[in-house]
């Protein structure tokens, strides 16, 4: 009993003594703060420098004014540099770990893009590895610049729309920074990254630029860019568009899902077999639609679908991309230790067939 | 005994005794016999001398009859000795003297003895009345409500000067004989002078450990009491007291009120559920808000993070200040309002709270966070139904307070972990202070 | 069941992230780690099987009183000594190194000497109570932290963004040989039961065989957990780019209608709890045996004494030690253990064996 009284006395002394010597090493009050909720990097006018780098700084609302914020830019040949002068610019501590998008300039990316660039922010604790990686047009700064009248919090509606906490569209797949990093590195698949756009004053996300482990390769239509995302099974909630000679009509679906099998048996002609399966209901439609005539409106798309699919699939093995992983599939189920140089060759003769399954419900509340 | 040795006991008395004016030294004759009823008149009930003492010795003719009424009368005991004769005449016992003896007649005015409406524990169902001041009426109580042969009872006295009767009740089937004699040996070991009511064990124990959490439960519930006898507890009751004391106690007993059990089961889990989260609430928020403003606000939705730093903004000291500042109000607050008279308690809660904290934040001295904290934590704190309780854990608020303006969230959790283990070493009478079920959890 | 034993390999269990065992493993992914898991498993459990029946020869003992029976005073007092250094050792690594992921991801600009001070204080709080006591601790901590690690788990294992094909990919590495270094780590989930060598004075009854069971299950689904997770984030051929492979995973989750968004911290708050209970289930065996060793009756003093040795020596070697460091000592500690357990087992064994050959 008398030691753990003891106890109580020591601990209490002990710590005021500790503490007080420590002397509360990093209290920074939060409105001493100035926090960073985006970050952007373009290009630099200068020569003698490489980028811009521009930090978004939101400004704590006091009379309950929304959305404002300020923009400091720098050039400088590295982050942590840019980084370093911003500080000197604003008065209170720059703090990172709200930063939430890193919108690289497409200028930037097509370029032979340094791995130092992805890596400093990985490599720094206090930015989240759930950071959104998205590519900026016409420039960084202008995306950032960006203030659409509805957002009450900077950059709250970019956040909104990559997290799918707001809207939820096909055309939007938010890559964070982690899984980046892991396509960057991982053999057999690519990295992408969403495209955000300035238009009249709104952001506009609907398509995606395509890596290979070095530069930005090629960029996607919205269209290819939903098909991509069928294929992530990313999303559920869609509209398809089907356009055949004689009708024209929308399936809005309720569950899309996809996947896909590899045939290697015979090394010369490989198959990638992809599976879609779509869920859905009639939206509209160019002409009277009956519930009875289902099955051929179904085959209609099917077909349809198959088809872009398969285009979208083509091409991507005409540039040598897989952002899906078809190549991480394949080393997945081979035991070589040389999977990886086999599928190198294996990947350019691939042949691939699509299925498609389209099943309408019904032609929504009116026949 | 011969005649001149009751008068020497008789002037013994008379002498030892300051004559007052409401010592009341009185013979009485009869053409045979006479009687000396020695009493003090603000102790004992006088109608009752008059029915028990004057008029069976004016009506019964024969003196030897009256004797034997004296004799086999319940409420008469025989005289011992003189100290304890004195005693018993300052609690409010008649010394009767007739013939060659003597005769104490229990014939005590019970002032308390009326049931008192339960002010500290209420619930809004279930019994409403409390224990009185009188232990006999409160004995009566218990008895009432446990009707059982094996309630056993040993009396004991504590205090040098105020010699204050304490009764230990138990149910001599159900009680821990381990916890019994760890009881025991407290009470006999406890040296004070004055002791008044059950609450000053709590303060006997803390002088002998220092602990921060109460150890006994205090209650104004017969029920209560009642229900812990069924359970194997300790009861002590203590004279001029209506409080009763209940060992031993563990964390469980705090956090459960008696309304608990006039509730349906899942309402009645319901309730525990919420005042546990009070007890959490009330314990780390300051403190959290302390560590996460300060050391980590990457760790709230940047939405909230920016409302907090703006509604700071004008505040021009430190966060651990605000919270001090406004925790330190709100402690004076509440203890004003105990101090003020029921009638204008309300009234300086109302304007001390709302007004003052409306000010302050228009004044930009506190942020408006703050005093939604704030608040949580004082209206969560008094969730907790046992008042000691509740103390303990106003006090541990700052403890925690402290550790987070030096180690922020590290410092929180850490000071959550302490108090848990201080909560584990604790032991009330040999029962761990946290058990959670009452069997104990035997290994294997 | 025996609660107290399954919470001793629980606690272990989840320890391992913070004394680097999923680096270690995900260094040796390609060569050797994944057969070093499955390995693993048969080992660890032999070795707890064998060891737990040989000390349920010795019911409501610790190993200083099965000494005491059976050895002389000075070979008890140097086995004693050498064991309290070892399980001192296991409690200062966890503290080190998980003072340096806190010092990293939740107090960056704290230092570690006054991190350590704090960790120290409350882990010498805890030791010096009973063993029954220290025990009522882990398991009011597990009960409140372990539903939430769970959650994390389930959180990670259904994320979109976790890749399986990496998970396959690095499982297909199965044939290689396994690695020695990633065998001592993987079979560090087991050794929680060394503890029972104290903690057996609270073991009534003989441990039955569904506690086994459970551990086995529980084992497989925490090795999988620690090594595959991160993989399955970071990518079969870039997780081991990171330092602190499980924490870095937890920053990638994210809970977006949860009162807190990043899982990191969520993560960590639940870890500070489990990794101070760990290191002081490590530190109060160490703190048991020296005092089984203690000649004369046990002063209140020489507990103070040993409680100021053991924080002290943690935070001189803080100021001293870097993360890189830390990890060098971790991953030769994990082999040096894992010989060090075969021994321990099999003297346990032999002393059983001998015990039973005297009744």
């Amino acid at each position: 009993m008398k030691l753990k009284r003891n106890w109580v006395m020591y601990l209490i002394v002990g710590m005021v003594v500790i503490s007080s010597l420590s002397g509360c090493g990093g209290y920074k009050d939060i409105d001493k703060r100035f926090f960073v909720v985006a970050i952007g990097i373009d290009a630099a006018k200068s020569h003698t420098k490489k980028y811009l780098i521009s930090l978004k700084f939101a400004i704590p609302s006091v009379e309950k004014k929304p959305n404002d914020f300020i923009i400091v830019s720098e050039e400088a040949d590295t982050m942590a540099e840019a980084v370093r002068i911003i500080k000197t610019k604003v008065d209170k501590e720059v703090d990172f770990s709200h930063a939430k998008v890193v919108v690289f300039n497409e200028k930037i990316v097509q370029k032979k893009m340094e791995p130092h660039l992805i890596y400093w922010f990985s490599r720094r604790r206090d930015i989240q590895k759930i950071l959104w990686t998205v590519i900026g047009r016409p420039t960084a700064l202008e995306v950032l610049k960006t203030k659409p009248k509805f957002e009450q919090i900077p950059s709250n509606s970019m956040f909104l729309a990559l997290g799918k906490e707001g809207t939820e569209t096909p055309y939007i797949f938010g890559e964070y920074l982690f899984d980046f990093k892991k396509r960057l590195i991982e053999k057999g698949l690519d990295p992408f990254m969403p495209i955000i756009e300035v238009k009249k004053g709104l952001l506009v996300i609907n398509t995606a630029g395509l890596f290979n482990k070095k530069r930005l390769k090629m960029v996607l239509t919205p269209e290819q860019t939903k098909l991509l995302y069928y294929i992530f099974n990313s999303e559920q909630k869609s509209a398809i568009k089907v356009k055949s000679r004689k009708l024209y009509f929308i399936i809005d679906t309720q569950k899309i899902k996809s996947s896909y099998k590899m045939d290697t048996s015979n090394p010369n002609h490989s198959i990638i077999k992809t599976k879609i399966k779509i869920k859905g209901r009639l939206e509209e439609a160019m002409f009277s639609p009956k519930n009875s005539e289902l099955p051929a409106y179904e085959k209609l798309a099917e077909k349809d679908i198959d088809k872009q699919v398969k285009n979208l699939l083509l091409k991507l093995q005409k540039a040598n991309l897989d952002p899906i992983g078809f190549g991480l599939y394949y080393r997945a189920r081979h035991f070589q230790n040389n999977d990886w140089k086999t599928w190198q060759h294996i990947y350019p003769n691939l042949t691939f067939e699509v299925h498609t399954d389209v099943h309408i419900e019904d032609t929504g509340l009116i026949e | 005994m011969l005649r001149s040795n009751i008068k020497t006991t008789q002037e013994d008395l008379l002498e030892k005794i300051q004559q007052t004016e409401d010592v009341v030294f009185k013979e009485l004759f009869t053409k045979v016999e006479s009687i000396k009823v020695f009493y003090i008149k603000t102790l004992s009930d006088e109608a009752q001398i008059q029915n028990y003492i004057i008029k069976p010795f004016y009506e019964i003719e024969s003196p030897t009859l009256f004797l034997d009424y004296l004799k086999s009368h319940p409420k008469v005991k025989p005289f011992e000795n003189e100290e304890k004769t004195l005693n018993q005449l300052l609690v409010g016992e008649v010394i009767v003297f007739f013939q060659a003896k003597i005769f104490l007649f229990d014939l005590k005015m019970d002032r308390q003895s009326s049931v008192l409406d339960t002010t500290v524990e209420t619930t809004i169902q279930g019994p409403q009345s409390g224990f009185s001041e009188s232990i006999g009426t409160n004995l009566g109580l218990v008895r009432q409500r446990y009707p059982q042969a094996s309630l056993n009872m040993e009396s004991s006295s504590i205090g040098k000067v105020s010699k204050t009767k304490v009764i230990t009740l138990y149910d001599n089937k159900t009680v821990n004989q381990e916890v019994l004699k760890k009881v025991r040996e407290f009470l006999e070991t406890i040296d004070i002078e004055m002791f008044q009511s059950g609450e000053q064990l709590l303060d006997l124990i803390k002088k002998s450990q220092r602990a921060l959490f109460p150890l006994m439960l205090i209650t104004e519930r017969a029920d209560r009491v009642a229900i812990n006898l069924a359970a194997g507890k300790v009861v002590l009751l203590v004279n001029g007291s209506p409080f009763a004391v209940i060992l031993p106690t563990v964390m469980k007993d705090f956090m459960s009120s008696m309304a608990d059990i006039y509730q349906t089961y899942w309402v009645g889990c319901f309730f525990i559920t919420l005042r546990y989260i009070g007890l959490f609430i009330s314990i780390v928020l300051p403190s959290i808000y302390v560590a996460l403003t300060a050391y980590n606000p990457e760790v709230f939705r940047v939405q909230l993070a920016l409302s907090i730093a703006g509604s700071r903004s004008t505040v021009p000291y430190p966060a651990f200040i605000e919270v001090f500042f406004m925790l330190i109000m709100m402690e004076l607050l509440t203890e004003a309002s105990i101090r003020l008279p029921k009638a204008i308690g309300p009234t300086a809660t109302t304007v001390g709270g709302l007004i003052l904290g409306q000010a302050a934040t228009e004044a930009g001295l506190v942020s408006n966070i703050m005093i939604i904290i704030v608040s949580a934590v004082a209206i969560s704190n008094f969730v907790v139904p046992v008042n000691n309780f509740g103390a303990a854990i106003r006090v541990v608020k700052y403890l925690l307070l402290v550790l987070s303006i030096f180690y922020g969230l590290v410092g929180v959790v850490i000071g959550f972990l302490l108090l848990v283990s201080y909560l584990v070493s604790l032991e009330s009478f040999g029962k761990p202070f946290l058990t959670i079920s009452e069997k104990k959890p035997a290994q294997n | 069941m025996n609660r107290y034993l399954l919470y001793l390999l629980l606690v272990n269990m989840l320890t391992n992230i913070v004394v680097y065992v999923p680096k270690i493993l995900i260094d040796y992914k390609y060569d050797g780690a994944v057969s070093a898991i499955l390995i693993a498993i048969p080992i660890g459990l032999f070795l707890c099987i064998v060891f737990c029946k040989s000390i349920s020869a010795f019911p409501e003992q610790g190993l200083p009183e099965i000494l005491d029976q059976l050895l002389n005073r000075k070979i008890k007092n140097i086995i004693l000594f050498i064991f309290s250094g070892f399980w001192y050792f296991a409690g200062f690594l966890t503290l080190i190194g998980f003072t340096d992921i806190i010092n990293r991801f939740i107090n960056p600009e704290m230092s570690k000497v006054s991190l350590a001070v704090l960790f120290a204080i409350a882990t010498c709080f805890i030791i010096q109570l009973p063993t029954e006591k220290v025990m009522y601790i882990v398991e009011i901590i597990l009960v409140l932290n372990v539903p939430f690690v769970f959650f994390i788990v389930f959180k990670a294992l259904t994320n979109e963004y976790f890749s399986w094909n990496s998970v396959f990919e690095v499982g297909t590495h199965l044939f290689s040989w396994p690695s020695f270094k990633a065998l001592s780590a993987a079979t560090y989930t087991f050794s929680g039961y060394m503890n029972v060598l104290i903690m057996n004075r609270l073991f009534r009854q003989k441990i039955k065989g569904i506690n086994f069971i459970v551990i086995g299950f529980l084992s497989i689904f925490n090795m999988f957990t620690t090594f595959f997770i991160p993989i399955g984030f970071h990518g079969a051929d870039g997780a081991q780019e990171y330092l602190y492979p499980w924490t870095t995973t937890a920053d990638c989750l994210r809970i977006p209608y949860g009162p807190i968004e990043r899982v990191i911290f969520l993560f960590l708050m639940l870890y500070i709890g489990i990794t101070v209970v760990s290191a002081a289930i490590h530190w109060h065996v160490a703190f048991e045996f020296l005092k089984g060793a203690s000649s004369k009756k046990f002063t209140k003093k020489k507990a103070l004494l040993i409680l100021i040795i053991f924080s002290c020596a943690t935070i001189i070697s803080e100021m001293k030690i870097t993360a890189v460091q830390t990890m060098f000592l971790s991953t030769y500690w994990l082999i040096l253990r894992f010989i060090f357990e075969i021994c321990v087992v099999t003297f346990v064994f032999f002393l059983a064996r001998r015990k039973k050959n005297e009744t």
